[in-house]
């Protein structure tokens, strides 16, 4: 085939602009994590510091903006998360076992009935679980009156695990479904054929057959629920996870030390996901020579240009290297020629800063001054303050006083 | 009962302890997590707000007014209808209508080219890059477009240090950032039934296309197209089903006049404390949700199991 | 309506490897043409380059005289029938047949006009509203090519597009597709691993082995005539007997081999000297039982190992003294109940029924 080279070229060209929207932001707010200006951004480049990764920092008028390790908030919303991650893993995984085995053995007009109600969980809105679960508990709580029942009802960790199991279960459902539909029947007749008792069948066939998917169903489940927002902010009631610690702050106001925590979430996604595909390939090496083989020439022919030369090509790692490496040189370079980094430069635009603010708080207190003469004593409100200093995020709780 | 609903006695085939753990996570699963709890929340939706110790008293009783309220406002409103939170609602929709469209006609030249044309190993180099972003929290991601959407943040300090602009766009404001970010938030939701339709579609049916002399445009319109329709409304229905219900983009990116559908659910439960109106507006949701589902499984004869795999 | 098609110096390349080396054919118009040699030969290729989906790394394909270079597949007046197929499974019987039309705007009824037309010539007439997956299996074969005649291409190319049909159907739509080639008279070029499917159907066949083209001729020519000891081997079975030649007698060569001397005949173009290493081939079904009066110039002594019966045919299995093995066939009608495993015999052949070329490498064995 004739390729046309507009239409590649163009193609090539979507294909950078697509992944630039989808790794761009990311990209941008890890850069913003090591600067360290108050409010997120690039330009202007304030100091390069790695502040918000530890203490955060006490702002020139005097509020403490947490950073990543002082933030005893986001600590408790982690330990809450991990439990509920663990809760729901617990429940959830045996639970998307079982409804998958069932699936296989129960009638076939029964059978699409079964699969619409275990895929539910997953059409409905998040919102509208975490509703569900709370309104129904609560009333359960008022009922049982005071006790254990009323306890568990109105405890945010216990109501989140149940709703986020409400849908979680689906997805593990899918995964165990997905495998046993490759599952060799004839293995359980023969076992029971040579004298096993269903339970050991169960156990030593069954359970061991599935063991890759209980493992991806948990590692799922964990993930589902550590990420959850829409269903957490309803069912935590009056606790904090993860997910509503990083919303309220969003909400509060946005602070460096939310892309420090990104930039953190990312690295460890990215070498689990270079662990995997190491451990992948390790696996993959056993069988290449016979059946990977065969299965890549497959893929192969199933493309519309068997030779690999025409087309656009997306550039080797090298390219990405070699662009990545000028960049963090020209960048180290300017930081550095320009001064811009470590204790000095921090301390220089804090006692800028806060000679600037003394002076905006000066000219406050005369305005205010003449505004208690007009206005017989009433104060501006927060509003004022921001629209005098042009920044309304300056007054904003970035990460809680101390 | 056995054998009217399993294929082989339940008991004998499982063995005892197997058989009861299996009811029991199925039965717990299906009626208490699932069942019980939607009852509950449509129940209350037709009953008066009033405070825990009030219920079952005299002032708890069966009303229309949380959906009455929702189409014709408050009884003190003078205007004929809600128009507040109607308009919120159809903004919801519509918007989301569009987004789902917009993820589709973005992704499908993508998931065309790793499916088709790309080599398998840069295919797979694309694949991977494609999940990562995925992997980090909702939340974070639209975090980082609000970072570059903000009214002092990066694009507008670029555009206005080289000299283009003399004053930022208020991205926030006109939600420009909320509906770059929902279309950033569920896209590979769309990618992925889209590529793997697409895949599996024998290379030779396109080149045969081409050699009866179909141009690109008719054979991606004849042949994959109607090839990758599973796919197409797998994903569309996700995507619009997320986007719709979507809470953590909106939380972070909408401008504070503006609200999106479940924000207004929101408020009512927690800010509002009006339990009953939330779980109404829950419901509508709901409804909604349901009803797009099935229209497209009939407009394009899908069966459940399709939509979700 | 039919078109001549050349290959004209044809390489295709992928990285160093070469699928198709320097292969040079001209197929005439009107002809049915088969491409035949084992899997990854670069036959498939050959025809991805006359059909436009694969540019040749070097040379030209021309049809009618016409240079196809840079011209893509849906330009090309040539159709492809793909090994499986690829009808559209979306799309009823008549809309793939008619698929071709509606690309190029046709009316609707103008399409469905000549869809019943075709349906008519693969006699499925009043199917055309069927789903693909409804039909059988050579029901789906002749719509694939309803399909690609609807172009009204100057040239049919189809690639192995019986290798999914069981063994009776293959053969009932080998004279079918004979029969549909002669009717529509345009140039038919065939792809085959399968040597009989090539022998019956073919006005010509080229044999390639490796990317380049061994031999091609009539059917018969290559079949009595092997040009290499490739083309002796793969077209039909031959037994190789290895030696020197020690004397050459007009167009028929002697050779001596560690079993004895034969005579067999030289090909025109391979010329041998004395002292060359070379190789006799003898069809199995060249080597007799001689009987009373049977005069053979070639006589060779075999012990019989064991006996298989093929229907029509004996399938005998012995070896030489040097321990090389030897396969004969002896015709049903012919009695043999005094042949038995492990009995010795004379077997003989006549020279002009046996052939000797220059010793290569065999591809085959």
């Amino acid at each position: 085939m004739r390729p046309s080279y507009f239409i590649n070229f163009m193609m090539g060209i979507y294909i950078f602009i697509f992944f630039a929207y989808l790794f761009g932001p990311l990209i941008i707010m890890s850069i913003t994590a090591f600067n360290s200006a108050e409010f997120p951004s690039i330009t202007p480049w304030e100091c390069f510091s790695f502040r918000w990764f530890n203490e955060g920092k006490i702002a020139y008028d005097g509020q403490h903006l947490a950073g990543l390790l002082t933030d005893w908030r986001l600590h408790d919303g982690i330990i809450s998360s991990l439990i509920i991650g663990a809760g729901v893993v617990t429940l959830s995984v045996p639970i998307g076992m079982a409804a998958a085995i069932v699936l296989t053995q129960v009638r076939s007009q029964l059978r699409d009935i079964f699969y619409s109600i275990s895929i539910m969980p997953v059409l409905f809105p998040g919102v509208i679980i975490g509703i569900s679960t709370v309104v129904l508990w609560d009333r359960l709580a008022g009922l049982g009156g005071e006790g254990f029942i009323s306890d568990i009802g109105r405890n945010g960790i216990f109501l989140t695990i149940l709703a986020q199991t409400c849908f979680i279960s689906t997805y593990c459902f899918l995964i165990f479904v997905a495998r046993l539909q490759r599952f060799d029947q004839t293995q359980e007749e023969a076992a029971l054929d040579l004298g096993a008792s269903q339970t050991q069948v169960f156990f030593k066939i069954l359970v061991p057959y599935l063991s890759p998917a209980i493992a991806s169903a948990a590692v799922i489940a964990f993930l589902f629920s550590f990420e959850n927002y829409n269903t957490t902010v309803f069912s935590i009631l009056s606790d904090q996870t993860l997910t509503t610690v990083i919303a309220s702050k969003v909400r509060l106001g946005i602070s460096p030390a939310l892309s420090a925590l990104a930039l953190t979430i990312i690295a460890l996604t990215i070498i689990a996901a270079a662990t995997y595909e190491v451990l992948r390939r390790r696996a993959e090496k056993r069988y290449k020579d016979t059946q990977e083989k065969f299965v890549k020439e497959k893929a192969a022919d199933n493309r519309i240009n068997k030779n690999y030369k025409i087309g656009f090509k997306v550039p080797r790692g090298i390219v990405t290297i070699l662009i990545l490496v000028v960049f963090t040189i020209y960048g180290a370079t300017q930081i550095l020629k320009n001064d811009l980094y470590g204790q000095s430069c921090i301390d220089a635009a804090d006692t800028e800063k806060k000679s600037k603010f003394y002076d905006q708080l000066n000219a406050l207190d005369a305005i205010e001054l003449s505004e208690e003469e007009l206005s017989g004593g009433e104060l501006g409100g927060n509003q004022d303050y921001g629209d005098i200093f042009g920044d309304p995020s300056l007054f904003q709780d970035f990460g809680g006083f101390d | 009962m056995n054998n009217f609903l399993f294929t082989q006695p339940f008991f004998k085939k499982n063995g005892k302890a197997v058989a009861i753990y299996f009811l029991v996570a199925i039965i717990f699963w299906f009626v208490f997590l699932v069942i019980i709890p939607q009852f509950y929340m449509l129940d209350l939706s037709f009953r008066t707000n009033v405070p825990p110790l009030a219920r079952g008293g005299p002032e708890d009783y069966y009303t229309f007014e949380h959906y009455s309220h929702f189409i014709f406002g408050s009884k003190t409103a003078t205007d004929a209808f809600n128009f507040v939170d109607l308009g919120v609602f159809g903004r919801t929709i519509f918007v989301s209508m569009l987004v789902t469209i917009a993820n589709l006609l973005f992704c499908y030249p993508i998931a065309f080219y790793i499916a088709k044309i790309a080599n398998p190993s840069t295919a797979r180099l694309l694949i991977v890059s494609l999940i990562i972003p995925f992997w980090i929290n909702e939340l974070l991601r639209s975090f980082a477009l609000r970072i570059l959407f903000a009214n002092e943040g990066v694009i507008n300090n670029f555009l206005t240090g080289i000299g283009i602009l003399d004053q930022g766009i208020l991205f926030i404001t006109y939600d420009i950032g909320l509906y770059t970010g929902l279309i950033y938030a569920y896209i590979l939701l769309m990618m992925f039934p889209l590529y793997n339709a697409i895949e599996s579609l024998d290379i030779n049916q396109i080149e045969a296309a081409k050699d009866l002399g179909s141009s690109s445009f008719r054979t991606h319109w004849r042949i994959v197209i109607p090839h990758a329709q599973p796919g197409i409304v797998s994903g569309c229905t996700m995507v619009f089903m997320l986007t719709v219900g979507a809470l953590a983009t909106p939380v972070v990116l909408s401008s504070p006049n503006t609200l999106w559908f479940p924000q207004l659910i929101y408020q009512w439960f927690n800010m509002n404390d009006n339990w009953s109106r939330g779980s109404a507006y829950s419901i509508i949701l709901l409804i909604v949700s349901v009803i797009f589902v099935l229209t497209m499984m009939r407009i394009f004869k899908v069966r459940i199991g399709e939509i979700i795999k | 309506m039919s078109a001549d098609v050349e290959l004209s110096d044809v390489s295709v390349t992928f990285g160093s490897f070469y699928a198709a080396k320097n292969v040079n054919v001209k197929v005439n118009g009107g002809e049915f043409f088969s491409f035949l040699g084992p899997s990854g030969c670069g036959k498939t290729t050959l025809l991805r380059a006359i059909s436009g989906f694969q540019e040749p790394s070097e040379g030209k394909v021309l049809i009618d005289n016409k240079d196809m270079s840079g011209i893509g597949p849906n330009k090309r007046p040539t159709a492809l029938i793909f090994q499986n197929l690829a009808l559209f499974p979306l799309m009823s019987v008549s809309e793939n047949i008619a698929f071709s039309l509606e690309v190029r705007g046709v009316s609707k009824e103008e399409r469905k006009k000549r869809a019943d037309e075709l349906l008519e010539l693969i006699a499925l007439e009043g199917q055309g509203d069927k789903k693909v997956h409804q039909l059988s299996g050579g029901q789906k074969q002749r719509v694939a090519i309803a399909r690609a005649l609807a172009v009204e291409p100057k040239v049919l190319l189809l690639d192995e597009p019986l290798s999914a049909l069981d063994l009776k159907l293959r053969q009932r739509m080998r004279t079918e597709l004979r029969e549909i080639q002669k009717r529509v008279n345009i140039t038919f070029i065939y792809i085959t691993h399968d040597q009989g499917e090539a022998l019956t159907m073919s006005d010509r066949i080229a044999v390639m082995n490796e990317g380049e083209l061994e031999q091609i001729g009539k059917c018969d020519e290559v079949y009595n005539n092997p040009l290499t000891p490739f083309v002796a081997t793969f077209v039909g079975e031959n037994n190789p007997l290895y030696g020197k030649v020690t004397g050459i007698d007009g167009d028929k060569a002697q050779i001596e081999t560690a079993d004895g001397q034969y005579l067999a005949m030289m090909n025109e173009s391979k010329k041998l000297n004395i002292g060359d290493e070379s190789i006799a081939f003898v069809r199995p079904e060249s080597l007799f039982i001689p009987r009373d009066g049977d005069n053979f110039d070639n006589k060779i002594n075999v012990n019989i190992e064991s006996f298989e019966f093929e229907g029509n045919l004996k399938n005998f299995y012995a070896r030489l003294q040097s321990g090389a093995k030897i396969k004969f066939s002896v015709p049903n009608a012919i009695d043999t109940s005094t042949i038995s495993s492990g009995s010795s015999i004379a077997l003989g052949f006549d020279s002009s029924k046996s052939v000797i070329l220059p010793k290569a490498s065999l591809a085959i064995d």
